[in-house]
């Protein structure tokens, strides 16, 4: 991708597939040739009447193709006259897909996320409501599952459901909607039978985890710092670390320094080892300018940052949470906001050097 | 003619004598017995066991945009529903013989947003199908507490109604309509016909905000300056001033309740977070005199910035910028 890496607005990320400015070439680069080496993980490869369940080859090098070309719904003025999705999903490939809350049902507007492989799928994350009517995390899973599964050819397509954090109440809420579902094993929220299940009882958290879900095998990373039993995953397959509430484009509640610098040192040390596209966490917070955030509870937030991280932010975010560790402290960097023992609501008047400092339009 | 006296002016009174007869004729067949607001005071009222406070998912919420609940027929308070705005102040509306005095205006700005100006109409048509009253005859004033934006914002839904007067957005222009030159310690009555609401100055939260003490409920209004919540005090030495002059105020007169614009406490005392659209357990909005007393008293122990729990409100001292009380749940 022709971008410029250390730009901290970047209009091909913007998010409006309709900017003119929203790719770097909006139609279409031909020096890159017609043949990519991609093409044979889209779903042109399926046969459109299959009489086996097709076996899809995720044996991907480099990132597989896909684009979050839309731009997220962003609550309304009064929440209670919204009336958009109350589960608004992305296609980011044929097997890879983004769901996201509703602000206007939660003000957290968690992410939460699907992936395919050729023996099951894993959501990760559940949302932060449980009541089906206001928040259908579970009819929309099953229903883009039957869909992927009609696609693909298959009768049965078991789910893993797995939370970067089974504390966190705003990614467990939903979970309780799955209990009960066919073909599904859910990750056990407790933090001693969670690292049993990942096989992690001896070596928490330097170890890694796995989950196979057939040719794309999901890695689990123990991310403590943010939780105490938060845990990141990496898809070799998009090349994604999803990170929770650990790295996000928002206010990043430390609740334990010396967990949440180790932590970022494994995941540095493990994007060094493995191509990571972008990471991508659990909520946005982030305004379109650099260092500005949403207030906690907002519920109309018409200007946000993309969800999606670059991996130097891992070494940015690395760097700070060195110098915010074990300081009562919040500091803020142009995509995210360490918060080192304060409160969620606190503010400050420090402001970074060098960042220019924007006053976004505030939304009446 | 000044300001003061201009408000309190009957405009039929103004009828040059040759059309007296003929306006006295028409408003006969429209206007009722004139309520007598000086007897039997304090008019009896009743606060809400429970006042709509949002919901858990805030695009679920079906209540009404506005809960209208009148204290007595001759009062009625708004509260806007915090799934419309997490601000969700409360707005007195008083009824005189008169004109009505509207007391902040809820935090929204455009008509088809909702309809605040709707529900006022209402209000006043209500009152005067009760009281045999023509609407178009009563005037409406449109004031609020003080200067900030969750108060007046609704002011410009009416600016095209008859018979409609609306406080300025400067200090200046609320002083110039209540006629006040003297401000804090001046004290205007303003008569709504019959029925006197008593004004003065309440700096202290911010410059602008005035007390408010209605002679019929003898209810006193204290705006932002003190409510079951984070007072945000941001000037120290005139929010005790303020507060002197409250206490010194409730000494001389009877007052039945103390009235805040916001609720942002449970009943067990625990805080409501800034901006939260949900407070299932929510506390009172009314507040006693003794309440007023005991927090007057424990301000008088503060000598420096921070918050401090008087174990009915937030005293948040000079903090607002830098400190709140929520902490993260998850340290460990």
């Amino acid at each position: 991708m022709a971008q410029n890496q250390n730009s901290t607005y970047n209009p091909s990320l913007s998010g409006n597939p309709q900017s003119a400015t929203s790719r770097a070439y909006p139609n279409g680069n031909p020096d890159l040739g017609y043949n990519l080496p991609g093409v044979r993980h889209t779903d042109s490869v399926v046969p459109l009447h299959p009489k086996a369940p097709v076996i899809h080859d995720y044996a991907a090098d480099g990132p597989a193709p896909g684009n979050l070309a839309f731009r997220w719904i962003y609550g309304s003025n009064i929440a209670a006259r919204n009336r958009d999705p109350r589960v608004q999903v992305v296609q980011y490939n044929e097997d890879t897909y983004v769901l996201r809350q509703n602000v206007c049902v939660h003000w957290e507007a968690p992410f939460t996320y699907l992936l395919f492989g050729n023996k099951g799928a894993l959501l990760i994350d559940t949302g932060a409501t449980g009541n089906p009517e206001h928040y259908p995390l579970r009819k929309t899973v099953d229903a883009i599952i039957e869909r992927w599964a009609y696609a693909r050819g298959r009768t049965k397509v078991p789910l893993v459901v797995a939370m970067t954090s089974g504390e966190d109440i705003a990614q467990n809420q939903g979970l309780a909607q799955f209990a009960g579902r066919p073909d599904t094993t859910i990750v056990p929220k407790p933090l001693a039978a969670m690292k049993q299940f990942y096989e992690l009882l001896n070596n928490w958290p330097s170890g890694a985890g796995k989950i196979d879900l057939g040719d794309r095998v999901i890695e689990v990373i123990p991310t403590p710092g943010a939780h105490k039993d938060g845990v990141s995953f990496y898809d070799p397959y998009c090349d994604f670390l999803f990170t929770g509430d650990l790295l996000f484009p928002g206010k990043i509640n430390i609740s334990n320094g010396g967990d949440f610098v180790a932590s970022l040192e494994r995941l540095r040390a493990f994007a060094a080892r493995n191509s990571v596209k972008w990471v991508l966490g659990g909520h946005i917070d982030m305004m379109f300018v650099p260092g500005k955030y949403y207030a906690r509870f907002a519920t109309y937030k018409p200007y946000e940052r993309v969800l999606e991280m670059e991996p130097h932010l891992i070494d940015e975010a690395l760097q700070y949470a060195r110098e915010v560790k074990g300081k009562e402290t919040m500091l803020i960097r142009p995509d995210f906001v360490l918060m080192n023992g304060v409160s969620p609501d606190a503010r400050t008047r420090e402001w970074p050097a060098g960042v220019p400092n924007i006053d976004a339009p505030r939304p009446f | 003619m000044d300001r003061r006296t201009f408000i309190a002016y009957n405009a039929m009174a103004a009828t040059p004598i040759a059309g007296a007869s003929l306006a006295q004729a028409v408003a006969a067949a429209t206007t009722g017995p004139r309520v007598d607001f000086t007897s039997n005071l304090p008019a009896s009222g009743t606060f809400p066991e429970k006042w709509i406070c949002g919901s858990s998912s805030a695009m679920d919420n079906t209540d009404p945009p506005v809960q209208v609940h009148w204290y007595n027929e001759h009062t009625a308070i708004l509260r806007q529903n915090k799934a419309y705005s997490y601000e969700a102040p409360f707005a007195p509306l008083y009824f005189g013989n008169d004109r009505v005095l509207l007391l902040d205006e809820g935090f929204v700005t455009l008509r088809n947003d909702w309809d605040q100006r709707g529900v006022v109409d209402e209000c006043i048509d209500e009152w005067c199908a009760r009281n045999g009253r023509d609407p178009a005859s009563m005037e409406l004033l449109v004031a609020f507490s003080h200067l900030h934006a969750d108060h007046y914002a609704a002011v410009n839904q009416f600016v095209d109604r008859p018979k409609t007067r609306i406080m300025g957005l400067t200090h200046e222009e609320m002083l110039g309509f209540w006629g006040m030159t003297n401000f804090p310690d001046e004290r205007v009555a303003v008569d709504l016909g019959g029925r006197e609401i008593w004004v003065w100055g309440s700096p202290g939260h911010v410059v602008s905000e005035f007390a408010y003490y209605d002679t019929y409920t003898q209810i006193l209004y204290t705006g932002d300056m003190f409510y079951r919540g984070r007072c945000y005090i941001s000037f120290w030495e005139p929010w005790f001033d303020s507060m002197k002059r409250l206490v010194e105020f409730c000494n001389q007169y009877p007052v039945t309740h103390v009235m805040g614009c916001h609720v942002e406490i449970s009943k067990t005392g625990e805080d409501y977070p800034y901006g939260v659209t949900w407070q299932p357990d929510e506390a009172p909005v009314e507040m006693t005199v003794q309440q007023l007393r005991e927090t007057y008293e424990y301000a008088k122990t503060i000598n420096e910035p921070g918050i401090y729990f008087t174990g009915v409100v937030f005293l948040c001292n000079q903090t607002r910028s830098t400190t709140t009380i929520d902490k993260n749940p998850y340290r460990y």
